[in-house]
Parts: structure tokens; C-alpha cells; sequence
């Protein structure tokens, strides 16, 4: 604050308190003529109300002088007059700073047992998933729902089945929890063109059990053959070091009928799940890992 | 005492006097808090990392203050545990000194949006202007169907970045001129994307990416924790 503006400030306060006392100073001291009949004269309505003179009541007096003290006390002890700091040099930053230092002293006292233990043992702490679930509604439920079954309109996949598009092992799941994941499957529409679609499509949904014609599954099949199987693998099962899901169980990131299928052909997915390493610390990231190991099955055997 | 009964008698039946006398009380308060700011918001430099919205962000910016997003959401964390806890770093002014008219907002129905950019994905963005409940099944966010449906008015973008720049926004000319290439056969909704997925991304302090690496999964290894105030403050 420049020191014109401190003096602008310094100077309206002055003003405003120095008016304000001396009304009040004044209101004390004045002295009203009256009439005999102990009013002003001051009347309304054809003389129906006439205004009398009492004095200021008591409590009014004491309550204003309090506000006054009040009103200084804070200037002296707190920043408001112009370039003054006051004399408890408090400041908002600093208040923020405590307060954060403190709830960090409680949460360090909640976390540190928790430290010592794995998502695995942590999964059977009812504690410790009571704190994971609290902090997954809070950050994950907005895409995986608030019963973390997923969400087709975006992709989000369900994280409480035994099908893991990552893997499903504890570090990978805080992995894609604190860095977040990325699968792009690319459009095909250029490539296959209309039938080319719908084949691929056809073998896909003939591979979770749907009857499907057999021209096109058989057709679908050569053509997966050499475009799709670079990702989801010769067997449809996916691969998880690049977040491909499986074709052949039951579960589907945008949906499994047969118009999402062929969307997903023709335009591709981008799957994205932000990192969240920036917004939860590797203590919270472990919780929600250990309440999400918790709700998943175990994984089968046969998948991969 | 040079007052006496008289003034009082005379500002007392007076309306106009009076009123004029109110005026000049209740003036007083508004003329020591919001003058010098006034006159100092000119001399705010903004904050390293803050540039000048793009074409495609600034008409997102637009469409936000069309559709009045600020009546529910502010862009204004406050210094607040609570707030720092749950959406960042507390906004300081530099941050939005391109902000014109600012959006930091007296009101939130919807949770403050200042650090919004990349918490979720374009997809989820997408979605949830268009349908929230089909995300969130207790949202009580209007549907904004109308903008998948707009394309961008690219007409007045370049009238509008050199009004920008006239006001004092560094554009160049070569941004004013890349600018309607950059909306051509964009939706609106694509804006409003563009400009919520870049809020407070340039401007959150840098501490925040020196987080250590994932930890992996070490039973008994101390898990990293941020201890120091600036990295606390950034990360709740």
C-alpha cells in the first residue's frame, strides 16, 4: 500500500470515528428546549403525536461507548489502519498456515499406524477402509459412482469387479490412482468402412456368447485378426499393459450392445483418468486402494 | 459547543439535507476499502505461468459468463483450511488479472471451480454440461443440452481479443490473427471445455509437481508426506 493510499485510509477513518464521537458526545451533552407540557412542539397528525425529550437510555449509552472501544481495540490490535500491521501481527496466511499444521498433526496421528501396513492388511482394517471409502466418495465417485460399479457415458469402469483393464494387484491400483491412465483406442471407420464395422462388431459380440451372423463373424474374425490383435490380443482378452480390455466376458467399459460396439469401432475411446497424485496425498491414495481391495472380488484365475 | 438543538432541527426536517448527510456516512467505508483497490488493480502484474486466455478459451470464457456460471460457482479459494483442503492453493489476484470481468463469484450452490482444469477428462467435462446426473444421480446443475449444438461464432473473436488488447492484454498479432482458424467448426461446448480444463492449471504453484514418485507398495517404508507449509498449503 502506497503511502498516499495508507494516508487516505488513516484519514476517512479518523473522519468517520471523529464524527461518530462527537455525535455521540454531543447526543449526551444537548440540551432541548421544552414546553410546559415537557414536549418539543414538534407535532404530527394535527397534533395527535408530540414528540417528547427523554434521555438516552442507559444500556444504549454503555453499548454504544462498547462498540467505540470495540472498534479501536481491533484497529490497535489488528491490520485496518492504512500501512499498520497491528500489534498481534496476525495475517490470514499465517492463521491458514496453523490451521493446516494442526490438521496435519491429527492426520499424522490417524495415518502413521497405517503406514506400516500393506493395502492387503490394510483391506481388512475397518478403520482404515471407513477412511478409504469417505475419501473415495469425495474424489472418485464423480466418474465411478458411489458405488465404484462405473460409469458407461464416460468410460469410467466398474472397480468392483474381478476384471481389471491394469491389473488388480495393490501397486497397480495406487499406480493408476496416483498417475492416472490413459486408453486411446483409435477410430476404424477409415479402415473398415461401413460393412468392415459391423463384421468386427458382430465377431466381438459372438465372442461373449451373443449369436451373431456367421458371414460377418467369420469375416469379423480375419479382420480382427490383423488390426485389433495388436492391442487386445489373438485371443480377445485383452492386454494390460496398455489398459486393452478383454472382448470376451460380459463386462463393457461404453456399454456392450451392439450400437456402443460399433461406435467404439468407428470413432475409437479415450479412456482418460486424470492423476490425482496432485490432490491426495500417498496416504489417502493407499485407503482408497485398500477400500477398493476390499470391495473386489478376487480376481480369477483365467483371466489375464 | 457550536452544535446545538438548532442543526439537529434542521437536518431533522429536512429530508434532503439528511439524506445527503446519510450518504456522505455510509460513503465513508466504501471510499477507504474499495478505492485504493480500485485504483491498484491497474498495477497488478500477473502471477509467472498466467497468460492471456487463447481464442478457444477465451470464447469458453464467454459462454461461461453467458450462461451465468458464476451464479453457482465461484473461482475463489479462500484462505481457509477448509478451502485449501478441498480445492487448493488459496486464489491470490494476479492470478486473474486477465480475467475481465472477473469470475471469483459471491455464491456457490456448485463447489468452487478456480483449480478445476484436469481434475476430471474432457469426457467427463463433456458429459456432465450436457447431462449431470448422469454422473452425479443427486446434482441439482441445469443440463446445458444447447451447446453441442452451437457451433462458435468466429465473426467477432478478433474484435473481441483487440478489444482485449486495448484494455491492456499482451495480444500479438499474430495471436488475433491465428484466431478464428482455431474456433473454425468448434461447438461451444468445446470452448467451455477448454476454458474449465485450464483453470488454475498454469497457476498453481510449482511446488505441487515435486511430489516424490508412486511409492509402490512397501510395507513399513515411510510413505512420503509433503512437510513443508508451501507443499501442504498446495495439497490440502
Amino acid at each position: 500500500m502506497s503511502s498516499f493510499w495508507s494516508g487516505w485510509v488513516k484519514f476517512l477513518i479518523v473522519l468517520n470515528l471523529g464524527i461518530t464521537l462527537l455525535l455521540f458526545v454531543w447526543a449526551l451533552r444537548i440540551r432541548i428546549p421544552t414546553q410546559h407540557d415537557g414536549t418539543t412542539g414538534h407535532v404530527w397528525a394535527h397534533g395527535v403525536l408530540r414528540e417528547a425529550v427523554r434521555k438516552l437510555p442507559t444500556w444504549w449509552v454503555l453499548f454504544s461507548i462498547g462498540i467505540l472501544i470495540w472498534g479501536l481495540s481491533y484497529l490497535v490490535l489488528y491490520p485496518g489502519f492504512g500501512e499498520y500491521q497491528g500489534t498481534l501481527g496476525w495475517t490470514s496466511q499465517q492463521e491458514l498456515e496453523r490451521d493446516t499444521l494442526a490438521n496435519g498433526a491429527k492426520l499424522e496421528a490417524r495415518f502413521s499406524p497405517w503406514r506400516d501396513l500393506s493395502i492387503e492388511q490394510l483391506a481388512t482394517d475397518r478403520d482404515a477402509t471407513h477412511a478409504g471409502d469417505r475419501l473415495y466418495q469425495d474424489n472418485c465417485a464423480a466418474c465411478h459412482g458411489a458405488t465404484a460399479r462405473g460409469n458407461s457415458v464416460v468410460g469410467a469402469p466398474n472397480l468392483v469387479d474381478d476384471d481389471w483393464l491394469y491389473g488388480g494387484e495393490s501397486a497397480t491400483i495406487l499406480a493408476s490412482i496416483l498417475e492416472g491412465r490413459s486408453g486411446v483406442m483409435p477410430g476404424w471407420e477409415g479402415v473398415l468402412g461401413r460393412d468392415g464395422v459391423n463384421e468386427v462388431a458382430a465377431y466381438v459380440v459372438s465372442l461373449s456368447g451373443v449369436i451373431a451372423p456367421a458371414d460377418w463373424v467369420a469375416a469379423g474374425k480375419s479382420r480382427f485378426d490383423t488390426l485389433c490383435v495388436a492391442c487386445h490380443g489373438a485371443d480377445a482378452r485383452g492386454n494390460r499393459a496398455v489398459g486393452a480390455p478383454n472382448l470376451t466376458d460380459k463386462s463393457w467399459l461404453y456399454g456392450g450392445d451392439f450400437a456402443s460396439i460399433t461406435q467404439s469401432i468407428r470413432h475409437g475411446r479415450n479412456g482418460v483418468m486424470p492423476p490425482w497424485r496432485h490432490r491426495l496425498t500417498a496416504d489417502q491414495a493407499r485407503l482408497i486402494a485398500a477400500w477398493l481391495y476390499a470391495k473386489a472380488p478376487e480376481e480369477k484365475t483365467d483371466a489375464q | 459547543m457550536a452544535l446545538n438543538h438548532q442543526h439537529l432541527e434542521k437536518i431533522e426536517k429536512h429530508a434532503g439535507l439528511l439524506g445527503v448527510l446519510i450518504a456522505v456516512m455510509v460513503s465513508l467505508g466504501g471510499l477507504a476499502e474499495i478505492t485504493p483497490l480500485f485504483v491498484k488493480a491497474h498495477t497488478v502484474e500477473p502471477a509467472p505461468g498466467i497468460k492471456p486466455y487463447g481464442a478457444l478459451r477465451l470464447a469458453g470464457k464467454d459462454i461461461y459468463v453467458r450462461e451465468g456460471c458464476y451464479q453457482c460457482h465461484s473461482q475463489m479459494i479462500r484462505t481457509l483450511r477448509f478451502e485449501t483442503q478441498r480445492y487448493g492453493a488459496y486464489s491470490v489476484a494476479n492470478e486473474s488479472v486477465y480475467d475481465r470481468p472477473f469470475q471469483w463469484g459471491s455464491k456457490r450452490t456448485g463447489p468452487d471451480l478456480a483449480r478445476i482444469g484436469g481434475k476430471y477428462s474432457d469426457d467427463w467435462q463433456r458429459q456432465h454440461l450436457l447431462r449431470p446426473r448422469s454422473l452425479m444421480p443427486d446434482s441439482n446443475m441445469p443440463n446445458y443440452p444447447w451447446l453441442e449444438l452451437a457451433k462458435l461464432d468466429i465473426a467477432d473473436i478478433q474484435a473481441r481479443m483487440r478489444t482485449l488488447r486495448f484494455l491492456g492484454d499482451p495480444y500479438t498479432d499474430a495471436d488475433i490473427a491465428a484466431a478464428p482458424a482455431q474456433l473454425q467448426g468448434k461447438y461451444e461446448i468445446d470452448a467451455l471445455i477448454a476454458y474449465l480444463q485450464g483453470l488454475g492449471v498454469d497457476n498453481v504453484p510449482a511446488t505441487t509437481s515435486d511430489l516424490p514418485a508412486v511409492p509402490g507398495d512397501k510395507p513399513g517404508a515411510p510413505a512420503p508426506q509433503p512437510n513443508d507449509f508451501e507443499s501442504k498449503r498446495n495439497l490440502r
